[in-house]
């Protein structure tokens, strides 16, 4: 029962979800016209909705890798509905508060696409969390000194490509470990958060320098965070925005000749090596991809929070991604990862924090829970290896 | 297998509700979210809880994973979605946050407590003038060095409004002068008045109470050959783990120690007479008068005629006693210990 169900069935099923969740959350339907810049959001969502479900084999493999997760944030989902229904006064699914966890969702995705190609390919990156920060501060910063937002946002987008570029060259070339090569990141990025900015940096600091900006920086954010002026949530911008990188990593790695190339690396590099594929500059890419993807986040960081600290914008962020990147199906030793599979794993720990929330469960305890669907996401990663490799011998 | 290990853990977690506290008890409720988790909210708990206790509401004390306007608003924004009727909040930035929490106070009763964001519409501020108590400090400084000397600053970080307040406020103090607006923005002098400033900035620790204590050993080593130093620390942790440094190189009594806040360590190195004083805040009060000021409004109270109650610093000393040119409330180290230990353990 290992073949593939027909994807004509997925698709129809998909896009009855994708229906059932707009008329829940009132959305604009992207049929109307492309005036409003939030139906040009509804319209990529289903575009890359479509994209990740013609790229996902529904197969029993698969489905054993992504069920977990699925009863995980059913049962959570579950919960909250009940909240909801039982304890009047309080509104979990309230359209309103949806759209804060699914724009949390978005902008640890996007970290989580980066960090699970890069677990794929047999790497890690301990320094995403740095990166996301150092993006944060350096854009608050250049906007603050003078730079206008796009181009603050260019500049940002390059500092992650130089960073990919950094860490994919000291492990491809001089051959050192990514795990200690981006440890060092790590510290060093965030050293230089803070030699860039000694203060908090944000929106309403740049915007008081330099008021010429403000036109410019209200229609970013609410483009790429979906954010007003006065910081009420009017659209999950980030999901989407999420949501078409995740369409695009897809098609990379279940479609193209690169993700197979990265399947084979994070599976047997040596093999991978002998059967002529160019290792090192597969990794390289993925280095890049990986920190550019965090930069991109540190960038929404500043845009939806409004301001970042040098010293712990984006702490502990690499971990809660690579969390993710385990619970949505990738295995911690490579060569394993199913694309649709991040973006629920990315919907976890910010669904987690909110029920904890609702149901008054003490701050003291989130880190353990978090901890815990790690270990168990591992414990289990190893379970299923022995037990194929049990069926198979 | 994965399966059944995630299905366990996802019937671990639908358990845990039953272990919490439930709701829908008909009571108004009202929030406290703090700036992040440290001990000294501890005490603003303990206040908050007895006054929602006196006003028959129902209180949420959360207080934020780390100190990050991120993860407060994330609390702060589930909070509202939960029938909340009023809410206090430790400002972290109030310049950026200002815009997030003036929409916020048009939808419950705000009241900001520790730090303050003043073009919010809050109903009021409950908190101390961080920058009166810095010079407060600044005075157990010169009363310990009064002919001058080197002053080492230690404090958690230098980006918070409150934490560039409490050193404006050591610093003029020494200098005799008003240098606020230079400090604020991070540009420190080598000389305050007689008063040398070692390093010529803060030694920040990044609230990291192990790197607060490694910072005031290297400090005093380096220092180790200078006379008359006195050592600031700003954060609560700061003075215990600046007295651990002193402790560890035989240095007390020698070295100055002023601090900030009522850590039981502290107030009992002063009892010992190894700290010279520590400047407290009101914790206590602030979840005290917080708590009664939102349960006054949310039950139809009028919001022109909140309960005020300024909430002054105080000086700690080990004998308590009145001092020359200090107008605030001295407590003598010893008492003041013993009832704060006693009013926390009243709440839990």
């Amino acid at each position: 029962m290992s073949g593939t169900i027909k994807l004509g069935s997925i698709f129809a099923g998909s896009l009855g979800a994708v229906a059932i969740l707009w008329f829940t959350l009132a959305l604009p339907w992207p049929t109307t016209s492309l005036g409003n810049r939030y139906q040009l959001w509804s319209i990529s969502l289903v575009v890359s909705l479509t994209l990740l479900c013609f790229t996902f084999e529904l197969s029993w493999r698969n489905m054993l890798r992504l069920l977990g997760v699925l009863v995980l944030l059913g049962s959570i989902l579950g919960r909250l509905a009940i909240i909801q229904f039982l304890e009047g006064d309080k509104t979990p699914l309230d359209k309103s508060n949806i759209f804060a966890i699914l724009s949390e969702q978005g902008s640890l995705g996007i970290i989580t696409l980066g960090a699970a190609l890069l677990i794929l390919t047999g790497g890690i990156d301990l320094s995403v969390g740095s990166v996301v920060g150092l993006a944060a501060v350096t854009f608050g910063t250049l906007m603050e000194m003078g730079c206008p937002p796009l181009a603050a946002l260019a500049i940002v987008l390059l500092l992650g490509v130089a960073i990919g570029f950094t860490n994919g060259l000291l492990v491809t070339q001089l051959k050192l470990q990514s795990f200690l090569v981006t440890l060092c990141g790590m510290f060093m990025f965030r050293g230089f958060a803070r030699a860039i900015n000694t203060s908090n940096t944000g929106l309403q600091q740049a915007k008081s320098n330099h008021p010429e900006f403000a036109e410019s920086l209200d229609s970013m954010r609410a483009l790429l965070v979906g954010k007003a002026a006065n910081g009420a949530v009017e659209f999950p911008a980030t999901l989407v925005v999420m949501m078409l990188l995740a369409a695009i990593v897809a098609v990379i790695l279940h479609k193209s000749a690169y993700g197979r190339y990265w399947f084979a690396i994070g599976y047997n590099d040596q093999a991978a090596r002998y059967a002529g594929i160019g290792v090192e500059r597969q990794r390289l890419s993925v280095f890049v991809i990986c920190s550019t993807l965090a930069a991109f986040a540190g960038i929404l960081l500043l845009l939806w929070g409004g301001s970042a600290n040098p010293s712990n914008a984006g702490n502990s962020y690499e971990l809660y991604a690579i969390t993710a990147a385990v619970l949505g199906g990738v295995s911690l030793k490579g060569g394993e990862c199913i694309a649709a599979g991040l973006i629920l794993g990315a919907l976890v720990q910010p669904i987690i924090f909110n029920w904890m929330s609702f149901d008054q469960i003490p701050d003291s305890a989130q880190l353990w829970v978090m901890g815990l669907a790690l270990l168990s996401g591992t414990i289990a990663d190893e379970l299923i290896r022995r037990f194929r490799r049990r069926a198979k011998g | 297998m994965r399966v059944l290990a995630l299905m366990a853990f996802a019937g671990l977690l639908a358990t845990l509700p039953a272990c919490t506290k439930k709701s829908g008890s008909g009571k108004v409720k009202v929030a406290i979210v703090t700036n992040c988790t440290a001990d000294f909210w501890l005490h603003a708990e303990a206040g908050a809880k007895k006054a929602a206790a006196e006003n028959d509401v129902e209180l949420d004390f959360r207080q934020p994973k780390t100190q990050t306007v991120i993860d407060q608003m994330e609390i702060v924004e589930a909070l509202l979605k939960q029938g909340i009727k009023g809410l206090a909040v430790s400002v972290i930035n109030p310049e950026e946050q200002t815009p997030d929490l003036t929409r916020i106070a048009g939808q419950v009763n705000l009241v900001t407590m520790d730090n303050d964001a003043d073009k919010t519409g809050r109903l009021c501020y409950v908190g101390v003038d961080n920058y009166l108590a810095g010079k407060e400090a600044g005075r157990a400084v010169k009363r310990a060095l009064p002919k001058g000397g080197t002053i080492a600053l230690f404090i958690g970080t230098t980006t918070s409004a409150n934490s560039k307040d409490r050193v404006a406020g050591v610093l003029d103090e020494l200098a005799g002068s008003d240098n606020r607006a230079e400090i604020r923005k991070g540009n420190f002098q080598e000389k305050y008045g007689v008063y040398t400033l070692y390093r010529k900035a803060p030694i920040t620790d990044e609230t990291e109470e192990a790197k607060a204590r490694t910072n005031a050993e290297s400090a005093l080593e380096q220092l180790k050959n200078t006379p008359d130093v006195a050592m600031v620390g700003l954060y609560a942790y700061n003075p215990k783990a600046i007295l651990t440094a002193v402790r560890g190189k035989n240095l007390v009594g020698k070295v100055k120690i002023v601090g900030f806040d009522e850590d039981f360590d502290t107030l009992d190195g002063i009892d010992k007479g190894e700290i010279e004083a520590t400047v407290v805040q009101d914790p206590y009060q602030y979840g005290y008068v917080s708590v009664t000021c939102l349960a006054y409004v949310a039950k139809g109270g009028d919001k022109t005629k909140i309960p005020q109650k300024e909430i002054k610093h105080r000086l700690v000393t080990k004998e308590g006693t009145m001092i020359k040119g200090v107008d605030v409330e001295i407590l003598k180290a010893s008492v003041f210990s013993t009832t704060t230990r006693e009013s926390l353990a009243a709440v839990k």
